[in-house]
Parts: C-alpha cells; structure tokens; sequence
C-alpha cells in the first residue's frame, strides 16, 4: 500500500538524517537517557521495596496484638492470651518475642527474634546474610559461618556467647538480612524479660471477614491494647514506599525540567543547515504533513533510544548494582546491606507510568517546534 | 498551459515594512516552449518564479493550470500538483549533503509512497542517462560542480513533470558548464518538456534553446515576446 | 491525596493534554472567524498553517487520551490495597464520587478525539476543506468534555485518601447492589448473551452492506452505537464470567490483569475502535453531496465500515473463543 511505503521512505530518511546530526542529537539522547534512568529507578527502586513488604507479611499474621503503656508500645502479659482466646472466631493466639540489639563493635542494629524450633537448643542462633557479611565477632571481613561463636552484651553487661547454627535462606534478601533467630531462654537472658510477658501477641482468626470485629473485641476486654491487622501493615508499607517514590519524583522534577528546557532549545534552535534542508524538501515536494511525519518519526527515534536505554541502565542499577545511588536516601535505617539485591520485577504498569512522565512532556514540548520548522515556506531556499 | 491574471503578491501586508513584490502581472505560458524570466534582482522573477511554480499563493489575481483553477488550493493540494507538474533546479543546486547521489535524486518521490526498488531503478536509471551511474553511491559534497548539477537535473526529473523550472541555474557555473546544461535543457525540450528559467545570464537568454522572453522590473512585467 | 507515581503520571499527562487542546480551540475560534479560503492573503497563509498543528496536536490527544484511559484503570487497580475492601479497580474507583464519572469521561474523551479525527481526516481530503468550520465547531464541542475529564479525574485522584471503606468488585459487582451495573447483571444472562450474539451480526452485515453498496450509513452507525453499549454490558454480565470462571465475578477490569493473560485489552480496544468507525461512517454522511467530498466520502465509509467489520469480528472471536474453552460450567448454578 501506497500509505505504507511512504511512512517507510519517509523513516528511512529521517534516520539518515538523524545519523547525519549525531552531535546534537547525542547530548539530547544523553541527557533524556539519564532522565528516563533516574525515574525509572526510583519507580523499580520503590517498587520492589513494596514487593519485599508484601513477600514478608505474607506470612505474618492475620492480626498483632500490643500493649501500649503512656502511649508507648510495651511487654504484655501472657494472661492476655487466655481472654482473647475466649473470643468467638479466634482460631489460635500466640505470643512472641522479639527486639532489636544494637552492636557497637559492627554499628549495626540487628532484629533478634525467638523462633520455637531453637527453644530446646539454647545457646544456638541462626543469622541473615547481613549479619554473617558483617563481621560481629571481630575476626575482621571474614564472613561468619556454622559453628563460629558470637558474644552478646546482656542487659546488665556480662557477656553471653551464642554459637551459629546456621544461615537463612536468601529468598527476601531485605527482610532476613538483619534477622537473628534465638531460643527463648536466651532471649529472655539477654533482655531480662520476665516469664510471663511477651513482645506481642498474634492471631489467626477463622474467617477474614470477621478480623475488625474481633479487633473491637479485644480493645473492649483489654482497654490497654492495639490491635493491628495485616492488612493495615501492608496499606502502611505502601503507602509509605509510594510517599518515598513520589517525594523524590518531586525533587528529581528539577533535572526533569531542566531536560524539558534542554528539549524545547533544541527543538526550536534549528541551525540554518536544518532549515535550509527543510525548505529545500518542501521546494521538491514535500508537504507541510511529510515533514511533521518526518519530526514524528524524529522525536520517537529518539525517545525509543533514550527510553530502553534508561530502562535499561536503570535494571542494570537496581537489579544488579545494588542501587548504590539511592540506598542512603531511600532506606536509610541500616548500615547492614553490603550487597543489598532486590528481586528484579519489572511490570508493564511501570514501564507506562515512566512512559507518561517523561516520554509525553517530551513530545509536547517539541510539537510546536517541530509545526513551526515544517512550515517553512516552499520557496525559502529561492529567496536564501 | 499556466495562465496568471491580475496577479499580485504582498509580504508584510499591513504593515510598515509592506513590501509589493510583484503586482498586475497577466502571463500565459504555453506547452513545450522554454521561456527566460530576465530581470535584474528584486525585479520578482523569483517571486514570479515561486508562484508560476506553485510554491507559492498569490495574495491576489487567479492561476489557471490545464483549465484548473488553482488559486485558492491550500497547501496540501497545491504540494501535490506541484510535485506532479513541476520539476524544479536551483540556483546552488541546493542538495541535500550528507546522503548519496541516488537519495538526493529519489527524495522528491518518497511521499508519493512508490515501493522503494521501483523508484530505485528509476533513479538509477536517471543517473545512467545522466552519465553518472558510477557517482550514484558517493555523497554528494565529493561531486564535482558539472556533477552536482546533473544530480540537481536528475532529481528535478524524478517524478516526470511536464515543467522544468530552473531558478538562476548558471549563477555559479562556469561557461563550460553553462553551456553544458543549456544542451541539457535544449534534450529535455526535444522530449516535450515545458521550460521556464529565471535568469539574466546572456548564455541563457541568448541560447538558441529559448524561445520567449519574458522582462521583468519592479515587480511588473516590461515586456514580453517570441525571440526571433 | 496519595503520592504516588502513577497519580503524578495521570494529573501531569491530563494537564498537558487539556492545555494542548485549549490551545487549540483558541485557534479555531480564530479560524471560525477569519476562514477565507478564497483569499491568498498572508492571515489566510497563516490560519492555513495553524491548521496543520491543530490536526497534529489533536492526534497526539488521541493517542494520550487512550493510553491514559488504561493507565487510569491500571492506576486504581494498583492502588486497591490501600483502600479496605477494594479487590481492583472496581473499588477503588468507588473510593469517591468521582472515580466513576472520570473513567466514563475518558471514553466519551477517546470516541469524541476519534470521531474528531475522523472529520478532519474527510475535511483534509478536499481540496477546498467545506467542513473547515464544522470541524472547528466540533473542536470547541470536544474542549469542554476533555476540561471536566480532566478535573473530574483530579478531584478522584486529590480526594483519595488510604484507609476509607469501599465497597469492592464482589459487592459492587454482585447482583444486589442498587447500581446501573447491577441492574445490568439482573438481566438473565439468557438475554444479554442473545442480544450480544444478535447486535453483533447486525452490525457487521450492516457494515458489510455499506463496504459493498457504500449505502445504509446512517443504519450501520446507529447499529455501531447500540452495540458499543451492548458490548460492555455483556462483557460485564456474561463474557467475564466466562474468562473468570466464576458465575458470581463480574468485573470489568480484572479482566485486563495479566492472569487472565490480558485480554481485556483487545476486547476494550476493539470495542473502542469498532464505536469510532461506526459512528465515524455516519458522522461524515450528511456531507457527501459536496461536491469536492462526493467521491472522498464512500471510499472513507468504506475503509471504516472494514475497520469497524473486522475489530467487531476480533470481539466476537475472542468472546466465542473464551465461551468454548472456559472450564466455567453453568449448569451448575
């Protein structure tokens, strides 16, 4: 069809002609290419952060009981379990325990938690990745493995020594890698906690639908208590990882526009080379329409380019190199995360987002441009 | 075959600097003639030229091409009857440097959407008849001068129009070369072609090839007649 | 308001498109006002040319409008989990008053951009544009609709604020909420299949008749139209069913998720395009005894009739391939 080989004449020239223009067109290709990377992080970046939330409270239970004390989360009282158990729908209640430990020799904040299956093998641990890069024993770089011995700083400064018994899976990096798992007993050692309290208390319930009834229940029979569902953890995580994302789109918007400025100078500063070839296309018989086709096929070009190499690079950033542009600012809460890697996941939804932020402001910005230098008069170039 | 009546063309209408380029001009040019707009610059042979060509709109007066009436065609229509009718040589030649010979011969023909191996043999066959098979892969800014304006022919030729129009043709050239493409115009003319240069270079209007012309002065034409 | 990306994403390609198109109304004010084609004076010259950026600009709005239209869907999808209750889009799109009436001004927004498109692309075949003005009235017509869409999505996307109780898709949905939807799905599927399998053959013989006698436009366009508002409801009542495998799920999005390997997307699209050439043919009908249009506007109705004959065949073989391959079984409900 005639319409067809036409678009075809017409891109094959345009990109011999972009090829013709490679200086100008490779500053702009360059700085839209960084633009699209910055973005395109941030969104893969957050993204997979919410990801990670999700895998992790997809095992966690349905609802957490705490107690606050003067507005301040504390221990609540294993007695707690035997009312809440009482309540219609409620399936099983458990207690756990679990805090933090800060390590002064490695600087890091470590999740200590009690897992059943060490209660009977006290004086063993097993550690996340994080913990086993960062040395705590101060052996120096080496990485502990099975069997080395940790010493921990008890409540009241007498050393407890606990031995690896071994390594957690890597399935979600983010979340096991500060987690050391310790037996009950030691746990309570460790902290002075006394037997018949507990961190919180978690639920499973029998039927989804009654969890908010359930939540009122018990805030009636222990006034003293918090009620958080899971559901309520994962809308908090997203919320806050969109908050993160969104804020820093605001402060990347300065680089944004100044890629728009950039774009809008040169789409309109045509150098009198461009112009001339414009004219002399429209003297043997171009159309108005002909040479908007060719900036059509121009400006795709060039976003094509700079979109899947941005994407690209961006993958190559996040998915492989860590992120190290943005791990300080985004997470921020650990110095943990030597060779931090998020699962790659990447959905189309991104891709369109991403596409709707920089891509259509680009186009816009050269549509009036790109009008005004294809309507050069047919008959400049015989009045040059 | 075109016939201008009461044609006028106004830049900056309106305005302090309203300049009136050509005004009151009634021309009719038959077929198969070679016509010379002769005149001393700013006279309006181009702006002349430019409308003649249907490059431009007259901001008044009527265009009558083959009995159409195409004065008020908007661009997009007018394009297309150009690109029909009309094939056009500049002065400079004005390729476009950068892609070869046989692209710059082609260009004129990509927006009729003609497959790409057809319009390719018919460009090569143009270059052949040319003499210029041999540069039809080089890029343009190595041709020599007599070779650039054979491209400039050539591509003028692509789409088979009945008019040649050629704007100061041999501002640039030398004799030699002059003389050569006015034996390239005197063929062309032999095959049927309409011819119409504007030029005032004496090789041109005094060559044998031409048989009308046409003077032009501050926008208006002086005189006009058959060269003996 | 959330701060999320894809609401930056939306509010910021609505706004440019909005202006876009304000801009352009002001040049067809002007070109209402000034249009003489018989002139060659240099304003003529240069309204001439302003219309070729008109044409352009408005291209683009199509083109934005039916990619923002999807990721409006996608966006209220995406950020269901923040609101209790909202499974997708259904719900969040509930959040408040007014998700609904935003996604609903999007279509309207992409068929009046096409129907747009279709006039001009008629007009620019004439060597005199006859329907110059009309176009340009038609402009000013689309302007108001795309400026309501775009705070009517604003005010949706700047009211939602997490945590608030929505109904989801299996309440909303669900055959004994008081909505229009609902009231959709109280039809027997019996009937919205049969009117389905009937609006289907009409149009396409319809379309058919006016490919090979260049006659019945006004017919085909009216069958286009009745069948654009059949399609969605029977993909609501009947096909999604189908495609979910579950008699009680009748959301209109779920379908476009990638479980469902995305197939919501041609059956939107074809729906789309399939209401823009219909209403297209009819739309450029009263014009074809103009003289410069009488021979332009068959070969027109004619290439639409076979645009709108094969996305309505694209439709109904993906409705039939998902009816004979569903494992959904409705003898037993």
């Amino acid at each position: 069809m005639g319409a067809i080989e036409k678009q075809r004449n017409i891109l094959d020239f345009t990109l011999s002609s972009l090829g013709r223009r490679k200086g100008k067109n490779i500053a702009l290709v360059v700085v839209y290419t960084f633009v699209i990377f910055l973005l395109a992080s941030v969104l893969f970046f957050t993204h997979s952060l919410k990801k990670e939330a999700s895998l992790i409270l997809q095992d966690a239970p349905e609802m957490t009981v705490q107690r606050l004390l003067a507005g301040r989360q504390d221990l609540i009282p294993t007695h707690y379990i035997d009312t809440i158990r009482q309540i219609r729908g409620v399936q099983s209640v458990a207690p756990r325990l679990w805090g933090y430990y800060y390590d002064a020799m490695s600087g890091a904040n470590y999740t200590l938690m009690v897992n059943a299956e060490l209660n009977d093998r006290a004086g063993e641990i097993i550690i996340g990745n994080g913990v086993s890069m960062r040395s705590m024993s101060g052996i120096g770089n080496q990485a502990l493995r099975k069997n080395d011995i940790i010493p921990f700083k008890t409540y009241d400064g007498s050393v407890l020594t606990l031995k690896v018994r071994g390594l957690l899976p890597f399935a979600s990096e983010l979340v096991t890698a500060d987690l050391i798992l310790v037996s009950e007993a030691d746990f309570r050692t460790l902290f002075s906690i006394a037997n018949d309290q507990a961190t919180d208390l978690v639920l499973n319930v029998r039927n989804a639908k009654e969890l908010s009834t359930i939540a009122a229940k018990i805030t009636q029979i222990h006034p003293d208590t918090r009620p958080i569902l899971r559901e309520e953890i994962l809308r908090t995580y997203d919320a806050v990882f969109d908050w993160r994302g969104g804020v820093i789109f605001m402060v990347l918007s300065g680089v944004f526009f100044a890629f728009i400025i950039l774009a809008w100078d040169k789409a309109t500063g045509l150098s009198a080379e461009e112009k001339r070839e414009i004219g002399i296309l429209k003297a043997i018989g171009w159309e108005t329409s002909d040479i908007l086709l060719m900036k059509f096929w121009e400006g795709s070009a060039v976003s094509i380019a700079a979109f899947f190499m941005g994407i690209f690079l961006a993958y190559l950033h996040i998915f492989l190199a860590s992120s190290i542009l943005f791990e300080p600012v985004l997470k921020g809460w650990s110095v943990l995360y030597p060779s931090f890697r998020l699962t790659p996941y990447i959905s189309v939804y991104q891709i369109a987002t991403l596409f709707f932020l920089t891509v259509i402001p680009y186009t816009v910005v050269t549509i009036v441009p790109s009008w005004r230098s294809a309507t050069i008069d047919p008959d400049s170039v015989m009045r040059m | 075959m075109i016939r201008l009546q009461n044609v006028r063309k106004v830049f900056n209408a309106d305005k302090s600097n309203e300049f009136v380029a050509i005004e009151g001009v009634n021309l009719s040019i038959d077929s198969h003639g070679a016509t010379v707009l002769k005149g001393p610059s700013g006279s309006g042979k181009t702006t002349l030229l430019s409308i003649l060509g249907c490059m431009a709109r007259p901001t008044s007066g009527r265009i009558m091409l083959k009995e159409r009436e195409i004065t008020s065609l908007p661009e997009r229509f007018l394009t297309e009857v150009r690109r029909e009718t009309f094939g056009i040589v500049f002065q400079q030649f004005n390729l476009i440097k950068g892609i070869t010979a046989l692209e710059n011969v082609m260009l004129p023909a990509y927006p009729n959407g003609e497959k790409h191996a057809s319009l390719k043999k018919r460009a090569m066959d143009l270059l052949d008849l040319l003499n210029l098979t041999g540069k039809a892969f080089s890029k343009v800014e190595w041709l020599s001068g007599g070779e650039a304006q054979r491209i400039a022919i050539a591509r003028a030729l692509i789409n088979n129009p009945a008019i040649i129009i050629a704007d100061e043709p041999t501002a640039h050239l030398d004799t030699r070369l002059s003389r050569e493409f006015m034996e390239i115009m005197r063929q062309l003319k032999k095959e049927g072609k309409t011819l119409l240069i504007a030029s005032h270079d004496p090789i041109v209007y005094d060559s044998t090839v031409i048989d009308r012309i046409v003077e032009m002065r501050d926008g208006k034409i002086e005189s006009s007649g058959d060269v003996p | 308001m959330i701060f999320h990306p894809g609401i930056l994403a939306l509010l910021l390609g609505s706004a440019l498109t909005t202006s876009m198109l304000c801009y352009s109304a002001y040049e067809g004010v002007r070109i209402i006002r000034n249009w003489d084609i018989s002139s060659g004076s240099e304003r003529q010259l240069e309204l001439e040319r302003r219309t070729y950026l008109v044409s352009t600009v408005m291209s683009y709005v199509l083109g934005f409008q039916l990619l923002s239209l999807f990721l409006f869907i996608y966006t209220a999808d995406t950020l269901s989990p923040l609101f209790i209750g909202a499974m997708c889009a259904a719900g969040s799109l509930n959040v408040n008053g007014f998700g609904y009436s935003a996604l609903v001004l999007k279509i309207v927004g992409c068929l009046l951009a096409g129907l747009w498109l279709v006039v001009n692309f008629t007009d620019n075949k004439a060597y005199d544009y006859p329907l110059i003005r009309k176009k340009y009235w038609l402009l000013l017509f689309i302007t108001p609709f795309l400026i309501a869409e775009t705070s009517v999505q604003a005010g949706y996307l700047l009211g939602l604020k997490p945590n608030i109780i929505t109904s989801c898709c299996g309440t909303l949905f669900s055959a004994d909420a008081k909505t229009v939807m609902s009231d959709l799905l109280a039809l027997p599927l019996s009937l919205s299949e049969s009117a389905f399998f009937l609006s289907t053959p009409i149009t396409i013989v319809s379309g058919l008749y006016v490919y090979f006698k260049t006659k019945g436009a006004y017919l085909f366009s009216i069958a286009s139209f009745i069948h654009f508002f059949i399609s969605i409801a029977a993909l609501i009542s009947f096909i999604s069913i189908y495609f979910y495998e579950l008699p009680t799920h009748h959301c209109p999005f779920c379908i476009l998720h990638p479980e469902y390997g995305y197939v919501g997307y041609p059956m939107y699209l074809a729906i789309l395009v399939s209401a823009v050439s219909g209403l297209g043919t009819g739309i450029i009908n009263p014009f074809r005894n103009i003289a410069s249009l009488c021979n332009v506007i068959p070969r027109i109705q004619k290439r639409f009739a076979l645009i709108s004959i094969l996305s309505n065949s694209v439709f109904a073989l993906i409705v039939v391939y998902g009816i004979l391959f569903s494992n959904l079984s409705m003898a037993a409900y």
